[in-house]
């Protein structure tokens, strides 16, 4: 009975894979029919997907697209995976006529390789040369001065303090390094954590070169993360041992060594902790109460730095709309899609909607999204000094690496001496 | 008396160890990011399923299972009928070629899988199969015939030859023999290897992220479910929820062939 019983069931699940097999292949699924190809097609290849901020955004706008114009667009997506399955696609021939994806690792390379054509000349032909902020062209700019793509989001990375809780700890907003450790010692005191971070991954990394870079002009920013040689730089050895001082004197949670970025922001958002150093799309994920109670500034200042304001990172280093060598011959339909991008309406819908910080030149700021808004406001503004994200400068596979250095650093014991160790030699074994 | 009752609470304890993951996962499904690092064993507060709906909206995750379900079930096909005919043909070989054949299969094993993985890259490309489902389910019964026929083959041979020899001798053909000698006794042998495909083939990301590419309406779930995962704020909930809802076709296959493929085993034991 039982064998009965299983051979049914089998019959049973086998007969329902069938009959979805059947659907699709008659066509009755519709979902599952290939995004279309050919002449007549442009095909968008994406990060805007998932649940990434602006996803929902970008498929509203190319829906617009289509109904507005008529014309036909295929929407392909990945995530993190996008550069490796591009790349294997520009070696079949059938990669995208457009990609939508961050300037960073692989594709700093594409460019050069032809997977991608230079868009200088474009940017003018298309009117777009006033619609994008010159430092994004500047960054998005090769060596050898060929405009990689058009550079599309970008980045903005303050500091988000909790005034509610700083208030409760008997402290203001620091704005130096000294204030800092008395507001770490008072919030400690009342059972707050003062800076949270996730020590053990990517904003760990950022908020330690943050910190060293309060020590070094842009030009020897530059030359040490390129190369990797903190030990020669009086500036980055400043920086590192300033940044031991802080952790040392309890300025970062406990074991924040062993944190994420996703931990430093639940600490924020359930009020554990005060104070974060954000980006401004993570910034958009803080819960309106919090945000109520938040004030946006930068790295307080180190004593005796080269930095005379709190510092903020900054970068025009996010996704950019790239052609291929397929789009390169299409693109009777790539210039109206791109104009579309880059048009009022559409990055208005981003911003207001999605809270996203854009390269195009615009002035509309997101009410909905009130934190990267004072973000925008401060960058703006003349009350911080910028410093750099070196992404472009780090070797593609010093990343990991150096992040495993920093993680390092953020725990307790490490001496300046062994976090220079580290670092340098995150660059000479990758 | 005492080694079983201890031995009772070992095994008690190491299925409670095997089910407080699951249990995190389907309370965390229904819980936002806040509640799940502040509280992670607590129930939630409401059992809302919007995580649920986030999830199968944003990743796409309906064509993305039913991709899964089109790929794994033709694949899990192709396997069955390449594998079964091979292995009652290597079960009933006494010749030096049948040893060659079936050492050839287990030679598969010492394949690894990013080795093959450019000149699969380079077939599917000069096929015009690249970004297609059609490779791949082409591809993965390719991948599992080592495991599936030596299974088969092993346990074929378990089988009485008296029983062919009666069948012959009532006039039987070699594919009458197969399908009704052999194919009943065999089932929980097939059961066994519908189940580790089936897991192999489900599970399977790499040459499904690269050969059947970026196209939301081809990409399986392993493709799809990713994209819920984010470098800024993943929201943990909604991968959770993600993650069940694609765990529930490997939940039902398990459920329709775990009592053959135990019986599989028992038998294997009892012989032995």
């Amino acid at each position: 009975m039982s064998e009965l019983l299983s051979r049914r069931s089998l019959l049973t699940a086998g007969g329902a894979a069938a009959a979805l097999m059947s659907l699709s292949g008659c066509g009755a699924v519709q979902a599952l029919r290939p995004a279309a190809g050919g002449k007549n097609t442009l095909v968008v290849h994406s990060q805007f997907n998932g649940a990434v901020a602006g996803a929902d955004v970008f498929r509203a706008v190319v829906e617009q697209y289509r109904t507005s114009t008529g014309r036909q667009v295929a929407t392909l997506s990945n995530g993190s995976d996008l550069p490796i399955v591009f790349e294997t696609s520009v070696l079949a021939g059938k990669e995208a006529d457009i990609t939508i994806v961050n300037m960073v690792g692989k594709t700093l390379a594409w460019t050069a390789e032809d997977a991608t054509i230079p868009v200088e000349n474009l940017l003018a032909e298309w009117g777009l040369a006033d619609r994008i902020e010159p430092g994004a062209i500047q960054e998005w700019t090769t060596g050898d001065g060929h405009l990689r793509a058009f550079p599309y989001t970008r980045t903005n990375w303050p500091v988000a303090f909790n005034t509610r809780l700083l208030e409760q700890a008997g402290v203001e907003v620091p704005l130096t390094s000294q204030d800092l450790i008395e507001a770490a010692d008072a919030l400690r005191g009342k059972g707050i954590g003062p800076v949270t971070i996730g020590g053990g991954d990517w904003s760990g990394q950022k908020l330690f070169i943050q910190i060293i870079q309060s020590f070094l002009t842009a030009d020897e920013a530059e030359r040490v993360f390129a190369t990797g040689v903190f030990s020669e730089s009086p500036g980055a050895l400043a920086g590192i041992q300033h940044f031991a001082d802080l952790r040392d004197a309890g300025v970062f949670v406990d074991s924040a060594q062993g944190f994420t970025s996703d931990s430093m922001l639940t600490q924020y958002n359930t009020g554990q902790a005060a104070i974060m150093s954000s980006m401004s799309s993570a910034l958009a994920k803080v819960p309106a109460e919090r945000a109520a109670e938040t004030t946006i500034g930068g790295w307080p200042v180190p004593p005796g730095a080269v930095s005379t304001k709190p510092t903020v990172i900054q970068s025009f280093n996010g996704m950019g709309v790239w052609i291929s060598e397929n789009g390169a011959g299409k693109l009777d339909l790539v210039e109206p899609f791109v104009r579309w991008l880059f048009s009022d309406e559409v990055v208005s819908q981003f911003i207001t909607r999605s809270g996203r910080d854009m390269s195009a030149v615009t002035d509309v700021t997101s009410t909905d999204f009130p934190l990267v808004a004072q973000a925008q406001a401060l960058a703006a503004g003349d009350t911080v000094d910028p410093v750099i994200l070196p992404d472009l400068l780090i070797p593609e596979a010093v990343f990991e690496p150096l992040t495993q250095a920093t993680a390092q650093a953020f725990g307790p014991g490490t001496g300046p001496d062994q976090i220079v160790d580290v670092l340098e030699a995150s660059y000479k074994n990758a | 008396m005492r080694f079983p009752r201890i031995s009772g609470i070992l095994a008690w304890g190491y299925a409670l160890l095997l089910v407080i993951p699951f249990y995190y996962l389907v309370i965390s499904s229904f819980k936002q990011n806040d509640d799940i690092f502040t509280h992670p064993l607590n129930l939630p507060s409401t059992w809302d399923p919007g995580n649920y709906g986030e999830a199968i909206g944003s990743a796409d995750l309906v064509p993305a299972v039913a991709n899964s379900v089109i790929v794994t079930g033709l694949a899990l096909l192709l396997t069955l009928l390449l594998a079964v005919p091979a292995a009652f043909a290597l079960s009933r070989s006494t010749g030096r070629a049948g040893r060659v054949v079936e050492a050839t299969f287990s030679l598969g094993f010492l394949i690894p899988t990013f080795a093959a993985l450019f000149p699969t890259f380079l077939l599917a490309a000069f096929t015009g199969l690249f970004h297609t489902r059609t490779f791949l389910v082409f591809l993965l019964p390719a991948t599992a015939m080592p495991l599936a026929v030596v299974i088969l083959t092993q346990f074929m041979r378990t089988i009485p030859r008296e029983l062919e020899e009666a069948a012959s001798m009532d006039g039987a053909s070699t594919l009458t023999i197969l399908r009704h000698v052999h194919l009943p006794i065999c089932v929980p042998g097939i059961a066994t290897v519908v189940l580790l495909c089936f897991l192999s083939f489900w599970n399977e990301y790499l040459y499904s992220l690269i050969i059947i590419g970026p196209d939301p309406a081809q990409r399986t779930i392993q493709v799809a479910l990713p994209t819920l995962q984010l470098t800024t704020g993943t929201d943990y909930g909604v991968l959770m929820a993600g993650t069940v809802f694609t765990l529930i076709p490997v939940f039902a296959v398990y459920a329709l062939t775990q009592r053959q493929m135990q019986r599989a085993l028992v038998s294997g034991a009892v012989k032995g």
